[in-house]
């Protein structure tokens, strides 16, 4: 038995370090991963509503959620080393086409 | 000995999640990529934990599969063709650093008021336990016969959808990662 508050503080701390890395870190690579650190967060309340509630039901769409993340980060990293041939780098901040 | 078993769910879930949170921690502070790319993964596996504490079994070896297995190799395979050593020394931190780690502890602190609030306070309401049996899930009925009953009753379409964009995804990271003179 896991009380709803332990999961919610759980979740809402990996969730915050997912952003916390996203905002301050300048390697890309890192960054697409706090972005599935923050998509296992919300997998983690999904499945304790669900539990909550006494259904599957999202059980069943945390495995969509987790089909989705590996279809990102499967994009994600083909950018990344798009952006390494192209650039010599992938450090965030030193991607700047766009500005002209 | 139910009190025992009640209490050590708890006690594991917590456990596994406060690990999570350092593993993810870890990563996001470590200077190489591969230690970043070895706390996610840890990171992972004590997610996993926690999905198997909240008795979701089939979820739990799907995480193990899909990160530990598949999604970590992806990020290892691309750390070692990614050169980075000449940019360390430029730093890890971006230069927006310095007022975005205060800001999301300001986040963190105000939604930890809110959570201390409703949780704790004086109208706080009963605690929410989580259920250990499932709606219409028989006794011979386990964890992923229940679960791909709801995946391919429920949510057929979303699943359809899925594969799709499983193959869009598949043909664009080839467009995207191969070589421009083939």
């Amino acid at each position: 038995m896991v009380s709803m508050n332990a999961v919610l503080l759980i979740s809402f701390l990996l969730w915050s370090v997912g952003v916390a890395g996203v905002l301050i870190r300048r390697n890309a690579l890192v960054i697409l991963m706090c972005v599935e650190l923050m998509l296992n967060a919300a997998n983690l309340n999904l499945i304790a509503f669900a539990r909550q509630a006494g259904t599957v039901n999202g059980q069943a769409f945390a495995l969509l959620v987790m089909g989705f993340a590996a279809a990102e980060v499967a994009v994600g990293l083909a950018l990344v080393v798009a952006l390494y041939r192209k650039k010599g780098n992938i450090q965030v901040d030193e991607i700047n086409l766009l500005k002209g | 000995m139910e009190q025992l078993l009640a209490s050590l769910g708890q006690n594991l879930f917590v456990l596994f999640g406060l690990l999570a949170v350092g593993a993810a921690g870890v990563m996001i502070f470590t200077k190489s990529a591969v230690h970043s790319v070895i706390g996610f993964l840890f990171s992972m596996l004590c997610v996993a934990g926690c999905f198997l504490a909240l008795q979701a079994e089939f979820l739990g070896v799907a995480q193990l599969l899909v990160y530990a297995g598949g999604i970590v190799v992806l990020f290892l395979f691309v750390v070692m063709l990614v050169e980075l050593t000449k940019y360390q020394e430029k730093g890890i931190f971006q230069t927006q650093a310095k007022f975005a780690v205060p800001l999301v502890g300001a986040g963190v602190l105000a939604f930890a008021g809110v959570f201390r609030g409703i949780l704790f306070g004086p109208n706080a309401g009963q605690a929410l336990v989580l259920k250990l049996g499932l709606e219409g899930a028989t006794e011979h009925l386990g964890n992923a016969q229940a679960v791909s009953r709801g995946l391919f009753a429920d949510f057929l379409l979303p699943f359809e959808i899925l594969s799709v964009i499983l193959l869009v995804a598949l043909i664009g990271a080839i467009v995207l990662a191969k070589s421009e003179r083939v």
